[in-house]
């Protein structure tokens, strides 16, 4: 031993030294630290207060290893990495550290990276996680607003349509007119908002349905024709005859982005006209592209803003009076993208500004597809006066709002239920022609309700009551959920009167046929 | 005379230990990540309560990636106490810690252990102690050593409680 640890005194990368039982440098060198014989080896570094635990509580061992272990010597600032011997020899203790700085920095490199790599992919990972959790709180968040907005406003354009057909004096007229604007305004800017949420989250789904394309563009015309005649200007309209009557595609976006585009000719063209064409840009098997054309004499575009008409929140005009979120053209860029179809925009300032739009859609081949569906009228049945409606509503406003329609009918009865619990209890003591159901509702919500109603009752004047779902959030998930759940229909917040009430009758009429 | 105990510190790589160790011993912290290889060895002087000093001799081991048993033995001679960190951003952190405090409690019988959750800076602290429960992980404390959050209080306490 002797012999080993002088032979090791003269190689340059270990250090030997020898301490007495209490701590005391006896012996040693100084290749590596250059501590002091005499000095207490606990102030040399804190790792040798591990000795303190042998010296104070002496057991068996004669030796211990501890690899790589970091001294560092805290005058020169030096850090050595070493595996440290401990050698105990009767009252004698010897302490060896062996030098492997370079080895265990070349070692630390290859650890280095491998453990980053690893951290880098789990914090991806997590960022990844935050940013979803992110975007559900969002969405849940919106949608929930939504709803919340949704409420109030559905009775403010309710009670004005109530309002409006009581007797008015000419101002006050004039003003439930404004109030219905500004409803109406923000009921669009709601629908605008959810939409770019949608749009932006990617849960914005591309409907494929067939739809009448005459019934949506004379729409248009009617509607457009009333604003143009409001506000003494032109509605020029060409369509291709040769486009099919019906035809494949999503309706409700088609509708939404010539809606926007019309709006915004209108909105800008205080004289001169606006003009609106459709033709066929080419048609394949059962496929066809169509070119919309929209053209205004309005106040036109600066050339350098066009790159940014399709910003979101972009507005160039100064004039406060035109109303706007500038969302709209945002909007519409999108869903055309969506569409897979185009928009080009053309403007001179002072002249007008033209909208090219192509978009594709299908058609059905057979010849039935020419003829068919126009919006089915429909009848209460002749052999009841009235007929016993079940509204299971907790918004106190709402109901008020639907007691007051349907009473004004003089052909409903109407029963409040504001909540699951209070309805079931309803249903089963009395008989019903239909029950209009909020989806929120407490004690068992709209789903479960149905749900009970339809499965708990032998009974088929309880079990096969028409039903139609109620609810503030507006998206088409919810028409869905409500159908593949039993109900027969969906009605969403805020409602038009008329659309109320074509949805009870149909849904009555369609049960006394059965 | 100054008592010393020594407190190691021990859990998978990369969950904080080196940024604990040097937020215990200097109240300093980094962004840089940097492994640590073998094991790095400070002093921390702490006033207890009684106005005794206490040396509390702070071990930062390696890290290991799997489990507790891959920490060299010698480097847990002579603990009085270990504080096992583990990380509330990656479970794999922490789906072995049961496994691992048993290993820990059988073998080392009289060494105070202590759980501390780490980078509580980057997680939502309710979600994530329902989540713990769900689990049934034991932890003492969730910590970040990036925030100071909780961690001189859970020195101060260790201090006091490995001197009782």
């Amino acid at each position: 031993m002797e012999n080993y640890i002088e032979q090791l005194q003269f190689h340059q990368k270990t250090q030997v030294i020898k301490i007495s039982q209490d701590g005391v440098i006896l012996e040693t060198d100084t290749s590596l630290f250059n501590w002091k014989k005499g000095n207490s080896i606990y102030e040399a570094h804190p790792f040798f207060e591990i000795l303190r635990s042998f010296t104070e509580e002496p057991g068996e061992q004669s030796a211990l290893n501890f690899p790589c272990i970091h001294l560092e010597n805290d005058i020169t600032d030096d850090e050595r990495i070493c595996d440290v011997s401990i050698v105990f020899q009767g009252k004698e203790i010897t302490i060896i550290l062996y030098d492997y700085t370079e080895k265990y920095n070349e070692l630390n490199q290859f650890a280095q990276q491998k453990n980053e790599s690893i951290l880098l992919s789990k914090k991806l990972e997590l960022k990844n996680k935050y940013l979803l959790e992110k975007e559900e709180f969002k969405n849940s968040f919106i949608a929930n607003i939504n709803h919340e907005i949704r409420t109030p406003l559905t009775s403010i354009l309710g009670f004005i349509e109530v309002l409006e057909k009581t007797k008015l004096t000419f101002e006050q007229e004039e003003l439930s007119r404004i109030i219905k604007r500004e409803s109406k305004h923000l009921n669009a800017l709601i629908d605008d908002m959810l939409d770019i949420s949608k749009i932006e989250s990617g849960t914005l789904k591309v409907v494929e349905e067939r739809f009448s394309f005459g019934e949506l563009i004379d729409g248009f015309k009617e509607s457009y024709q009333k604003v143009a005649e409001e506000n003494g200007i032109i509605f020029e309209t060409q369509i291709d005859d040769a486009i099919q009557e019906y035809l494949i595609g999503d309706r409700t976006r088609v509708f939404q982005i010539l809606n926007n585009v019309l709006n915004n000719a209108f909105k800008f063209t205080e004289e001169g006209k606006v003009s609106f064409s459709i033709s066929k840009n080419y048609q394949r098997t059962n496929k066809l592209s169509l070119t919309f054309k929209i053209e205004d004499s309005g106040f036109g575009i600066q050339e350098e803003n066009i790159p940014h008409l399709f910003d979101r929140f972009t507005r160039f005009d100064t004039d406060k009076q035109i109303t706007g979120t500038g969302l709209g053209l945002a909007i519409v860029k999108n869903l055309v993208d969506l569409l897979n179809g185009e928009i080009k925009v053309s403007s001179t300032p002072e002249k007008g500004t033209t909208f090219i739009i192509k978009l594709p859609f299908k058609f059905e081949v057979t010849k039935k597809a020419a003829t068919e569906r126009k919006k089915k009228k429909y009848k209460l049945p002749a052999g009841k006066k009235k007929f016993r409606i079940l509204v299971v509503e907790d918004e106190e406003i709402t109901q008020y709002l639907v007691m007051k329609i349907l009473i004004s009918q003089g052909t409903f009865f109407v029963d409040i239920a504001i909540n699951g619990e209070e309805a079931i209890n309803y249903i089963e003591r009395r008989t019903y022609d239909l029950v209009i159901m909020d989806l929120n509702v407490s004690k068992h919500d709209g789903f479960q309700t149905t749900h009970m109603i339809r499965n708990n009752y032998g009974d088929k004047y309880i079990s096969e009551v028409p039903i139609i779902g109620f609810s503030g959030k507006a998206d088409e998930h919810a028409r869905d959920k409500c159908l593949r759940s039993g109900m027969d229909d969906f009605i969403a917040k805020p409602f038009e009167q008329e659309e109320l009430l074509y949805k009870i009758t149909k849904q009555i009429a369609k049960k006394a046929a059965d | 005379m100054t008592l010393s105990k020594k407190v190691v510190l021990l859990g998978h790589f990369g969950v904080g230990k080196t940024s604990l160790f040097r937020r215990f011993v200097d109240n300093e912290f980094s962004e840089e990540y940097k492994v640590t290889l073998g094991v790095q060895i400070k002093k921390k002087v702490v006033t207890l309560p009684d106005g005794r000093e206490l040396s509390m001799i702070m071990w930062d081991t390696e890290g290991h990636s799997d489990s507790v048993e891959d920490t060299r033995k010698s480097y847990l001679l002579g603990s009085h106490s270990f504080i096992y960190v583990f990380d509330l951003t990656r479970e794999e952190t922490y789906k072995n810690l049961n496994k691992d405090l048993e290993y820990l409690r059988s073998n080392y019988k009289k060494v105070l252990i202590k759980v501390l959750g780490n980078k509580l800076d980057l997680v939502n602290e309710k979600n994530t102690t329902a989540r713990l429960k769900e689990l049934e992980i034991p932890f003492d404390v969730l910590t970040s050593a990036k925030t100071n959050k909780n961690v001189q209080d859970f020195l101060t306490n260790l201090a006091e409680e490995i001197t009782v």
